[in-house]
């Protein structure tokens, strides 16, 4: 088994599971300047459960997780993440109980032939125009949002900045981008959001 | 999973609460059990620790 050592969090790696990459790094390292000890905290789709160990390595947080990937479940899982097997916030009652909400979706513009079989097309495949699961995202994430909580969301430029940012506006979600990096042909960043 | 896990789980399919049946446990965590939804009489397992809240169709 591979081990991913990282800020005092030491993460294994699984076949069939998103390996943490560029992205997964950005995210972890924005949500640790953010995140406070107390906080009650959701990730969504966590694949090995890096971002989710990260911070409970180095906060004192209440973390849960979700994920859809039985093979990540169980990775998450080994990893010392609270993990729920459900699709994005299914299994999650609706009563505003996280102060951050953290979210690395699949985005990128993924074409009917560009889908990967199995259980990994779900950590790529953001749909014609990468925001998909973005878009489906952004319609719930109020009703689990506590008052002033923050959403935490990564995309690439290749999932479009303007595009989400317009959707999360939509949804009255105001946002900005708080961490990014140059990353061979894209751009990742990260989004900070917050209802208001 | 943790018995305070319950505060935040629902049911997938109806959103409501959920009855927790213990089949085997330890001191800190529920290993395998049901969470129960009466509203839409459906069980959803919990199998070493990992509460599957995917509605049956989908299950594998």
């Amino acid at each position: 088994m591979v081990t991913i050592n990282y800020k005092n969090a030491a993460i294994n790696r699984a076949d069939n599971v998103y390996e943490p990459a560029e992205d997964s790094f950005l995210l972890a390292d924005a949500a640790l300047e953010i995140c406070t000890d107390g906080m009650h905290i959701l990730e969504i789709g966590t694949g090995t459960g890096f971002v989710a160990a990260v911070l409970q390595a180095n906060k004192d947080i209440r973390l849960v997780a979700t994920e859809i990937n039985p093979y990540a479940v169980e990775c998450a899982s080994s990893n010392g993440v609270s993990v729920i097997r459900t699709d994005m916030f299914a299994g999650i009652k609706k009563n505003k109980s996280f102060d951050i909400v953290i979210f690395n979706p699949p985005y990128l513009p993924t074409s009917d032939d560009e889908k990967v079989p199995g259980w990994l097309n779900y950590a790529f495949d953001g749909g014609r125009n990468g925001r998909d699961a973005i878009v489906g995202f952004m319609k719930e994430v109020s009703n689990y949002l506590s008052e002033n909580g923050i959403i935490l969301l990564l995309i690439s430029s290749l999932t479009g900045i303007d595009e989400v940012k317009e959707i999360m506006r939509e949804h009255g979600i105001q946002s900005g981008i708080i961490a990014r990096t140059k990353c061979s042909f894209e751009e990742l960043v990260v989004i900070e959001g917050r209802i208001v | 999973m943790k018995k305070d896990l319950m505060e935040i789980l629902a049911c997938p399919i109806c959103k409501g609460d959920l009855v927790l049946n213990v089949e085997k446990e330890d001191e800190n965590e529920v290993i395998s059990g049901t969470l129960y939804c009466s509203v839409c009489n459906e069980y959803y397992p919990i199998e070493e620790g990992i509460p599957n809240m995917l509605p049956p169709d989908l299950r594998e």
